[in-house]
């Protein structure tokens, strides 16, 4: 369960986030749609308790993230922009150095880092070092040790940003498998069809400002578009002119 | 989940990354080999200069002139005489020769007539490696002078002690071993550069090359405290560190004590006893040394940048061991709670053959560390601001 009320953050002169407010609960999937720039990177990054927020408040399984965002980090998996690897390590290195910090050990991780693997198809390169690896086994490495301590709550930043079909799959799998799990998922995106094809609730971000927040049939209602990407072009130009 | 264990959770991930980078070894290896080896070289022909002008052989020009002083000459131990080159002058200049003696015309005549005899000493003094050589020369050259004038004196029937209103006596106050030190304090500089460079690559690596890769932000997203994984990694690059000390000093010692040492008059003996006392000093510089590049490389987004900052760290270690070769810093013990300057101090002491007492070593121990874990304060701190954290190259 994650709460986001009136988040705010400046950079400078630049207003990123100008106020944005929405919930994700368990077992649902919630899409952060919005153009380059929008505010959703940073949003996710507020989220994650790594930026401090110039106004609003957060909280994930009623923790406050603000307040307290070590004690909310064991609540969420994170799969950020930036998902550099050890070009030394081998995932499972990786899986199980996330594991640790996370307070696990022995065969309960052991265990996890084999399941993950194996969900996410990377069983033939498990055991070989990342450097080389491909965009799209570096980006499940990522998600593997992000996910390596079962996060109630999972925020993924553009999980199949450049990845082939076959590892998009993989992923979109990956995350209906959370919800079933009664995970609450959120994550970004900018592709259309990724988000109509997965998410129970779609929140749509533009200039830093939430300005829809809905079923995808809500938001098609909503605009008048019967299809997704109008009604999502409709509701980008709609910030514009607000602002 | 207690701190230690994410302390050591992240160390063992960064030594185990750091073991398997070629490069981390590579320097290691390089700074603990090639500068031992270096020196060892330097020392070796010092050695030998100082044998060279033990046993001279002495270009003499006009032999004619003396025969007498050139007889008294051969027979002094360690001296050859050999036939000067046509132009002295040019073969001094040309670097030919270290050293030519020319005896004048008027020599035997002069001396006859109790008149100074004129001779000549050709030399460069711009010449270091010829120093000793033509030092030794003109020590000949008056020993021979001041026998002549008690000789004289006696058959004036003068004692010869009333031409000698006052004698010098000298005192030497330092032992040769002293001596010896001051050379040897390069030795501590080595170590000092071992303890510095030898964790750089892990630390950069885990610091800077951690923003260059994009892979702090996932890191940071571990409930981790920050304090934890700065602790860690800066363990583990003393770790490194501490390897290239050890391994340096051994080396170092090894190569030492092959150089022949006895042609510079001294006999050179460092005992285990001293070389543990050293490793008491370094060590905990290489905890303070591998906390200063930690929370320098933090400040770098990328590994190049790093290595700029840590290019002109370098001299920080290394100054102090420039300076203790001009000002011996023997004898200096209040220096001992200054890091770095303390421990070149305190070692000194050591190679001079008066350990300190072990109060010293813990007075240097324990403000080194001190400083360390307010700069590992310093780097946790810098963990936490977004500029550091999301601010990539």
């Amino acid at each position: 369960m994650i709460e986001i009320r009136g988040l705010r953050k400046k950079f400078g002169n630049v207003e990123a986030v100008r106020d944005v407010s929405f919930s994700a609960r368990d077992g649902t999937v919630v899409g952060l749609l919005g153009p380059n720039g929008a505010g959703k990177t940073t949003t996710l990054r507020m989220l994650s308790g790594l930026m401090r927020p110039d106004a609003g408040t957060i909280h994930a399984d009623n923790i406050d993230v603000i307040a307290d965002p070590i004690g909310a980090q064991s609540h969420m998996g994170l799969l950020p922009d930036s998902r550099g690897l050890y070009p030394r390590l081998t995932p499972m290195e990786h899986i199980e150095y996330f594991g640790r910090l996370h307070g696990l050990d022995g065969a309960v991780l052991t265990d996890r880092a084999k399941a993950l693997i194996t969900r996410l198809d990377l069983g033939q390169s498990a055991d070989r070092r990342v450097s080389g690896f491909s965009h799209g086994e570096q980006t499940k490495v990522a998600l593997a040790r992000a996910l390596v301590h079962q996060p109630r709550n999972v925020i993924l930043d553009e999980p199949t940003n450049g990845l082939d079909v076959m590892s998009t799959r993989a992923v979109r799998d990956l995350i209906r498998g959370l919800r079933k799990d009664g995970c609450c998922v959120l994550f970004s995106s900018h592709i259309m069809q990724e988000v109509s094809a997965l998410c129970d609730r779609i929140v749509v971000i533009a200039q830093g400002r939430v300005v829809a927040d809905g079923t995808p049939d809500e938001l098609r209602r909503q605009t008048g578009h019967e299809s997704l990407e109008d009604a999502f072009v409709a509701l980008s130009g709609l910030a514009e002119a607000v602002s | 989940m207690n701190e230690l264990r994410q302390i050591w959770i992240v160390f063992s991930k960064e030594s185990r990354d750091g073991l398997r980078d070629r490069r981390s070894i590579r320097t290691v290896v390089l700074t603990a080999a090639l500068m031992p080896l270096m020196f060892g070289g330097m020392f070796t022909v010092m050695a030998s200069r100082g044998k060279s002008a033990e046993e001279i052989k002495l270009p003499v020009a006009g032999v004619e002139n003396a025969p007498a002083f050139v007889d008294w000459l051969k027979q002094q131990t360690g001296v050859t005489i050999v036939a000067a080159p046509a132009d002295p002058e040019k073969a001094v200049r040309d670097r030919d020769e270290d050293v030519v003696l020319i005896i004048e015309k008027d020599f035997e005549k002069n001396l006859a007539r109790a008149l100074p005899a004129p001779v000549k000493l050709v030399s460069d003094s711009t010449r270091d490696s010829a120093r000793r050589k033509v030092e030794r020369t003109r020590s000949l050259v008056t020993t021979y002078s001041s026998e002549m004038a008690a000789l004289r004196l006696i058959a004036r029937g003068v004692a010869p002690p009333v031409a000698l209103p006052v004698r010098i006596e000298e005192v030497e106050v330092s032992s040769a071993q002293e001596r010896l030190a001051t050379e040897l304090n390069i030795l501590t500089l080595l170590l000092v550069i071992a303890a510095l460079t030898g964790g750089m690559q892990v630390a950069i690596d885990a610091t800077a090359g951690e923003r260059e890769r994009g892979s702090l932000e996932p890191l940071l997203l571990n409930p981790v405290s920050r304090m934890a994984l700065a602790a860690g990694k800066w363990l583990a690059a003393t770790a490194f560190s501490c390897a290239a000390v050890i391994f340096s000093l051994l080396l170092t010692v090894n190569v030492l004590r092959r150089v022949p040492w006895e042609d510079l008059g001294i006999r050179f003996s460092v005992s285990d006893a001293d070389l543990m006392s050293l490793l008491a000093l370094v060590i905990p510089l290489a905890f303070l040394l591998s906390a200063v590049v930690v929370f320098a490389s933090t400040f770098a987004r990328s590994f190049k940048e790093a290595q700029g900052y840590i290019g002109m760290l370098i001299l920080l270690p290394m100054l102090p061991g420039v300076v203790s070769t001009l000002y011996p810093l023997s004898n200096r013990r209040w220096l001992a709670p200054f890091p770095i300057l303390g421990q070149y101090a305190l070692a000194a002491d050591v190679l001079g053959g008066h350990p300190p007492e072990i109060g010293y070593y813990i007075l240097g121990g324990v403000t080194a560390l001190a400083c360390a874990i307010v700069l590992l304060i310093l780097t946790s701190r810098l963990l936490k601001k977004e500029a550091i954290i999301f601010g990539r190259s």
